[in-house]
């Protein structure tokens, strides 16, 4: 596995982003990535850069610790309801 | 040196850096995306661990299957593949990493690199021309060889007593 991986580990982006409306393709061009790689976070395939984790954050309305942190648990705090619900 | 001392020494504005950088082509937009460039730098150690494999294995076969005949065009390989591994080793020395620790330098995986280096020296002192100056020359980069080799494991022992320092 490469070291880019993030070796699996949940994350709520997706979650996030749905509850938000927000297609793939939307949020990579507000942050400047690619598609794939919005794909790849999603998945918990690519572990972000602090800087890229910051823009999804900022776009989607949460913190980096609400989208990575290590417990993704529908308590969440600073999810929406909707997020929570989807969690 | 520490991690702290490392940082201090970082050169990124210095010739060597920004002429390595301009041949890498790092100032390509496909860098400015980080998914695309963490992936392609791995793709790029991937590429090049194969051609040093490729490249060592293939230095070895000329020495040993073309004799005396292969020996420049062998050595010229060598000299190919040391230089690519030079310029990345320095690349990453100027920005603060370094590549000799202990995790990096003992390790198993390192093995068939030194068997086919040290098939690759046997074979160009089994091969060297009778001349003099051959037998020099071949007897010259067989034990400039070895002590590199051995030179690359003691500093991996002494980073590894560092480090078992550093954890007490």
């Amino acid at each position: 596995m490469g070291r880019t991986s993030a070796r699996g580990r949940r994350n709520a982006v997706r979650v996030a982003r749905t509850a938000l409306g927000i297609t793939q393709a939307d949020l990579a061009g507000e942050i400047g990535v690619t598609r794939q790689t919005v794909i790849a976070v999603e998945a918990g395939d690519y572990a972000p850069s602090v800087y890229l984790a910051l823009a999804i954050a900022g776009h989607l309305g949460c913190t980096v610790e609400q989208l990575f942190g290590e417990e993704l648990d529908a308590d969440r705090p600073g999810l929406s309801i909707n997020q929570k619900a989807s969690l | 040196m520490n991690a702290h001392e490392n940082l201090e020494n970082v050169d990124r504005d210095g010739w060597f850096v920004k002429a390595a950088a301009t041949m890498g082509d790092l100032g390509n937009p496909f860098y400015r995306e980080e998914r695309q460039r963490d992936v392609w730098n791995e793709a790029s150690a991937v590429g090049l661990q194969l051609v040093l494999w490729l490249g060592l294995g293939t230095a070895a076969a000329m020495v040993w299957l073309g004799g005396p005949p292969a020996l420049p065009y062998a050595f010229a390989v060598f000299v190919v593949l040391g230089a690519a591994s030079g310029v990345s080793l320095f690349y990453a020395h100027k920005l603060g990493v370094r590549m000799d620790g202990a995790g990096r330098v003992l390790r198993l995986r390192l093995v068939p690199y030194v068997v086919l280096l040290v098939l690759f020296f046997v074979g160009v002192v089994r091969a060297a021309p009778s001349s003099e100056f051959g037998v020099g020359l071949a007897w010259g980069a067989a034990v400039g060889g070895v002590v590199a080799v051995v030179s690359l494991v003691r500093s991996g022992l002494r980073a590894q007593r560092r480090e078992q320092r550093g954890k007490v």
